[in-house]
């Protein structure tokens, strides 16, 4: 039973939140380094570690594990805390990997610029890495588990499900991708070969997409947006429903990357099937999360981080319709290796997973230290250059993929390709122009936030909270409630007494 | 009150929309006659626009030699396009329509039908550009018409559909979505066609 004497560890989650912008900075800069490489190549000065094949994966790796894990990493801790009512298990060991993640991303970036690579898209970092990702990942789990464990509510909250799934699911794919045979320090091989080591790769990547970047924000989002509207959650059922909808359908999605490869026709087909099936639960998510913030439209007169949240549920409702569209053969066939597929995935990273989380930092930050934001109105300036920023990155995107797909399969009347890669790719530069203009708007906004929020900390404490004494719907002490009182979804004791 | 709007007011809305807005608010137009009259020539500029540029300069997709077509291919290329943007407009303003009982707002359908033919008028006036068919050319053109349409919309909501700034913003953002899907369905339901062999001969 909790005592006044508990308090929850917040002051890691702060530190983590704080990482969490910093690799945002960093990584989207050099995003936007690379993304003028590709306008003007020699400005890498015949420098291998400034070139774009090894800045890429630093662009990459930095902005999902550095910026994305640290974020989920810190609104992890501090939702399992809130929706368990007691504090985090073994503090020291979150305290441990706040700071050993940051040094694994620092190494590992420099490790990437040295040149070490594994080759495999978004599991670069090689068999050292590998190794202290997956100790990490495991004690992420023990720390949020047995937290969980711990819990004086009955029910496990629908966030905890989201984040669990991501902590079991992340190690799993993680621990079979990157089974490799070292030779040296900095080399190792697969023991995975040919379509079977494409096959694994994808099922990897592509569900890194759909449980850490999809699955773990979704947890953030049923968490904060509750919270933060003052609302529970429209559908409680939907969200449980779609939870394991989601679940079983994105794992066999994989495949649909590997389109008129050396892999068997039938499993390229299953994945396009699961891919359109797992349209029925993310939009049903997003129909949950639009439902709940539409009752509380009075909190956007003041509140800058709501609108984040909007407008990130608009590009979740994009991407997650996009990309089952682009897993089609009809449409992969011409949207597959060109820039349109640039502009899907960062639709759903600029759109959907920094937006969510930008919104999520807003909420945090003031309330972590207990004062009020330093600038609302530079809040909302940033609002307006994440939303530019975003819609001119895929629309130059979007015109760039399609003019490649186009070109690069057109023939002429006797067959033969009609324009050389070399020319189209020449012609490109306009729209990676335009990219980068749009690269440049949104770290602008990031920037702004960073200095924000530094200002909004500057000087100050981090509050300490307590887990109420007992909870008022599901506390154990209350002779064992496990289902919601009439007419209140577990989002209420979730999303407003705590 | 007015219970349509001209021709002409539908011009103006472009470049003084608050005055048409207001004297939109609380009326109840038939939404037929915004689509038959003042509505549809807008959705015939742009297939009209592409297929005179597309006779006259080619598709010029940013490499050296323009792709021509002959004018059959053009004209279906066209006519697609024209059911595209009706189907597209009319089942906006119906998803506007069937947002408004959640955000409160005015549930009249012709409301909804004038409403979204004075947002996405800039576009279709800013279809001028397909007149000369070179793709970034036609982005450049675009994306301030673009601007232009979104403010059109997060401003024209609340003052047409009578509701609070506030839940305006959030039934605008609602529909942004849907606009974002329509726009990449577009371009996936385009690549359907070229594959099926409507349109550029493609090696596929």
């Amino acid at each position: 039973m909790a005592t006044t004497q508990q308090y929850y560890y917040d002051n890691v989650v702060k530190q983590l939140v704080l990482f969490s912008v910093f690799w945002a900075v960093v990584a989207m800069a050099v995003g936007v380094y690379i993304s003028a490489e590709l306008i003007w190549p020699t400005i890498d000065f015949g420098q291998p570690w400034l070139s774009f094949g090894r800045l890429r994966p630093l662009h990459t790796n930095g902005i999902i594990f550095g910026f994305g894990v640290s974020a989920l990493m810190a609104t992890a801790f501090y939702s399992v805390q809130r929706t368990s009512h007691v504090p985090l298990f073994a503090p020291r060991l979150a305290w441990f990997i706040c700071y050993a993640w940051q040094l694994l991303i620092l190494l590992g970036g420099l490790s990437l610029l040295a040149g070490w690579t594994s080759s495999k898209e978004y599991a670069e970092l090689e068999w050292p890495f590998d190794i202290a990702i997956a100790i990490l990942w495991v004690s992420f789990g023990i720390i949020f588990f047995c937290t969980i464990a711990r819990r004086k509510i009955k029910p496990i909250y629908i966030s905890n499900w989201f984040y669990g799934a991501l902590i079991i699911v992340i190690a799993m794919l993680h621990i079979v991708n990157s089974l490799a045979i070292p030779v040296s320090l900095n080399k190792s091989y697969s023991i995975y070969a040919g379509a079977q080591d494409a096959i694994v790769q994808w099922w990897y990547g592509h569900n890194a997409v759909g449980f850490l970047l999809t699955g773990g924000f979704l947890g953030m989002m049923y968490y904060f947006l509750p919270k933060h509207s003052g609302r529970p959650i429209w559908s409680y059922k939907l969200s449980v429903v779609a939870f394991w909808a989601f679940t079983y359908s994105y794992i066999w999605a994989g495949p649909h990357h590997l389109h008129y490869s050396a892999i068997p026709e039938w499993v390229q087909s299953l994945a396009v099937v699961m891919s359109l099936i797992l349209l029925a639960p993310s939009w049903a998510t997003m129909v949950n999360g639009v439902m709940t913030v539409s009752g509380a439209w009075e909190k956007l007169k003041t509140d800058p981080a709501l609108k984040f949240i909007v407008l990130s549920l608009a590009f979740y409702g994009l991407a997650t319709f996009e990309g089952p569209m682009m897993s089609i053969r009809a449409v992969n066939v011409v949207s597959h290796f060109t820039d349109w597929t640039v502009g899907h995935v960062h639709s759903g990273a600029l759109g959907w997973n920094a937006m969510i989380t930008y919104g999520t930092f807003y909420f945090l930050i003031p309330r972590l230290v207990g004062a009020e934001l330093y600038s609302v109105r530079m809040a909302n300036a940033h609002f307006w250059l994440a939303l530019g920023g975003t819609m001119l990155y895929i629309i130059s995107m979007w015109a760039a993929g399609v003019s490649q797909g186009l070109l690069w399969l057109s023939v002429d009347e006797t067959g033969e390709l009609s324009y050389s890669f070399n020319d189209i790719m020449a012609s490109m530069a306009p729209y990676y122009a335009l990219r980068l203009v749009a690269g440049l708007v949104f770290l602008l906004g990031t920037v702004l936030m960073a200095w924000n929020f530094y200002m909004t900390i500057k000087g100050r404490e981090t509050v300490k909270m307590q887990p109420p004494p007992l909870d008022p719907v599901y506390g154990v002490a209350t002779g064992g409630a496990t289902r919601p009182a009439a007419g209140a979804a577990p989002g209420i004791a979730a999303g407003v007494t705590s | 009150m007015i219970n349509t709007i001209t021709s002409l007011q539908l011009l103006r809305s472009v470049f003084n929309p608050q005055e048409i807005f207001s004297g939109l608010a609380g009326t109840e137009p038939a939404p037929g006659r915004i689509l038959l009259r003042y509505t549809l020539w807008l959705l015939l500029l742009p297939p009209l626009f592409s297929l005179i540029g597309g006779y006259t300069f080619g598709w010029r997709l940013g490499a050296a030699q323009p792709l021509m077509f002959p004018v059959g291919t053009l004209l279906l290329i066209s006519v697609a396009y024209f059911i595209v943007l009706v189907f597209g407009f009319v089942s906006t303003a119906i998803i506007s329509r069937w947002m408004a009982s959640t955000y409160g707002a005015s549930d009249a359908l012709g409301l909804h039908f004038a409403l979204v033919g004075i947002v996405g008028e800039p576009l279709a006036l800013a279809s001028v550009a397909h007149l000369f068919p070179d793709v970034f050319f036609n982005v450049l053109v675009m994306i301030p018409a673009m601007i232009w349409s979104m403010y059109l919309l997060y401003t024209g909501i609340p003052v047409v559909l009578g509701i609070p700034p506030e839940r305006g913003m959030l039934m605008a953002s609602s529909l942004v979505g849907w606009l974002l899907v329509a726009a990449v369905s577009l371009l996936g339901l385009t690549m359907g066609l070229w594959v099926a062999g409507v349109g550029p001969a493609l090696a596929v």
